[in-house]
């Protein structure tokens, strides 16, 4: 199957370095400490954070620094055809890992001794991109709740198809069986706390659709800090600074 | 949970007592209530409504399944519930399921009538393609987001904005095909049909507190009920579908007070709905 055509445009006609529309807004759920939702073309998660709080089960709790949980769930409704999973799957539970190792790796936990902070995600729409979409939702959230970070966490995945470099792959891509590389980075630091890629690559190549990833993430870095400044605007206005 | 002192309690229950409750609503006044169709770009039909800081997705997806053997013509229609741990902590793994199984059965009840389909809101027979042997499955799956109280009440919202926003392919079926066959189909992906949803009824949930009863409940409030009345009512005042909750017992004078006044309140309830819902439908063929 084709997937540039010769013009160089992709499926959904995309320019290969180009990412999908990307959209993000602060306070989803209004009973939440941080909330977010994150979209990434027709991909839509939401993201909500609880805590820091009291650990609920003390054989967890930690006395140097804060305890991180995270889930991720899909909707009945976010896939194509409606599916009727049991919760916690394998794909599941491996994706809620990802997704806390990722972002433990960027709070500052040891502030936050003998507390719990929860981070739930739900898939509303999937296509493609789940795994960034979440953590860059999670990121979002976390900036919300007010948690202490040491940098903004985002995540884009990058593909190879037709030998050609794809950023931000959707479902119809991703479904394709090249390489698909998930990166997750923190933009300040500059420094990779999520690489996740299947399928194989020489390695020159893979240095090449890597390197495209790390420009995405910085790209949706910029984006969200945009949006970050744009809600302490709004609420500094709000206060009447 | 939700954790209150004596202190609030008693400010709850007080305010209740004299018509004015913590939010500066009277006992029957709803929260304002945002509808937004169109949602979900891979469904045939969904919706999102928000009900104060309640915020449930309701999405219709239809399939062609086969009819059951019993009711030859008509449709099937299910309505499923997740409650999403995003709303509450205590909804993580397996904890939202009790109330999902709840919320689903009382969404049931209410909106799709008995098991023969007699009574339900939506006229089944209108789902059929070929009687007795194709028709379309209706899937509504309801998604709470962030609960604050009377999810079922802003449940059945979404569902009937959902359901109103729905467009079911036309299917054409190939004529000359003999009775023993499976008919052949032919999915228009350009012409859709509507739903008259105006037999779809509202649901208007009572709580009970104290010596009185409130509409729309919000989670604090609910934690104070003795007892609640969900009673789905459609445009005509007819009532569609009832359920009490909650463990204390309520006099049968009580409940009847309750059904006239929930049907009075459900008049500006389908009033506001109507009103929201095309405005959404508006702002959704602008965008």
């Amino acid at each position: 199957m084709e997937f540039v055509s010769p013009e160089g445009l992709r499926l959904d006609g995309r320019r290969p370095m180009e990412m999908r529309q990307i959209r993000g807004e602060v306070g989803a759920v209004s009973k939440a400490d941080g909330s977010a939702i994150f979209e990434m073309g027709n991909t839509k998660v939401i993201a909500a954070v609880y805590g820091p709080r009291e650990v609920q089960n003390r054989g967890q709790q930690m006395s140097d620094q804060a305890l991180v949980r995270c889930e991720y769930s899909m909707a009945n409704f976010s896939t194509g055809d409606r599916m009727r999973k049991p919760k916690g799957d394998r794909r599941s539970i491996e994706i809620s890992l990802v997704i806390r190792q990722t972002m433990e790796a960027c709070i500052m936990t040891h502030l936050m001794p003998r507390s719990q902070i929860d981070i739930f995600v739900q898939v509303l729409q999937a296509d493609g991109g789940t795994r960034s979409a979440c953590i860059n939702a999670a990121t979002l959230a976390l900036a919300d709740a007010g948690i202490p970070m040491r940098d903004l966490v985002t995540s884009c995945s990058a593909g190879y198809l037709n030998s050609t470099p794809l950023l931000d792959l959707n479902y119809i891509e991703d479904s394709a069986g090249g390489p698909d590389v998930t990166v997750g980075i923190l933009s300040k630091l500059d420094k990779v706390t999520l690489l996740q890629m299947d399928a194989k690559l020489p390695m020159d190549i893979f240095e090449n659709v890597m390197q495209l990833a790390v420009e995405g993430c910085k790209a949706i870095a910029n984006y969200i800090r945009e949006v970050l400044l744009e809600n302490t605007k709004q609420l500094e206005h709000r206060r009447g600074i | 949970m939700v954790g209150l002192s004596v202190g609030e309690k008693h400010f709850i229950q007080g305010g209740i007592a004299q018509d004015l409750r913590s939010d500066g609503r009277k006992r029957l006044t709803y929260r304002p209530i945002s509808v937004e169709t169109g949602v979900l770009a891979q469904a045939n039909g969904s919706a999102r409504v928000k009900l104060g800081g309640t915020d449930v997705i309701a999405s219709v997806k239809a399939e062609l399944g086969r009819p059951n053997h019993l009711y030859p013509d008509k449709g099937k229609v299910s309505i499923y519930v997740d409650c999403s741990p995003t709303a509450a902590p205590m909804f993580e793994g397996r904890g939202g399921e009790e109330l999902s199984a709840e919320l689903s059965a009382a969404l049931q009840r209410c909106l799709l009538g008995g098991r023969s389909g007699a009574g339900a809101g939506i006229n089944l027979s209108a789902l059929i393609v070929v009687e007795g042997k194709m028709c379309w499955d209706l899937y509504i799956d309801g998604l709470v987001v962030s609960s604050d109280g009377n999810l079922l009440d802003a449940l059945g919202a979404a569902i009937k904005a959902a359901l109103s926003n729905t467009g079911i392919p036309k299917v054409n079926v190939a004529v000359g095909a003999s009775a023993d066959e499976e008919p052949e189909v032919d999915i228009s992906d350009e012409e859709f049909l509507q739903f008259d949803t105006s037999g779809v009824p509202v649901i208007v949930t009572l709580t009970k507190v104290g010596r009185h009863y409130i509409a729309d409940a919000t989670l604090e409030e609910e934690s104070q009920m003795s007892s609640a009345l969900s009673v789905s009512v459609d445009r005509h005042g007819h009532i569609c579908g009832m359920m009490k909750r909650g463990g204390a017992g309520l006099d049968p004078s009580v409940i009847l007070d309750m059904i006239s006044v929930s049907k009075h309140v459900s008049d500006q309830l389908i009033a506001k709905l109507d009103s929201e819902i095309s405005a959404a439908e508006v702002d959704e063929a602008e965008s």
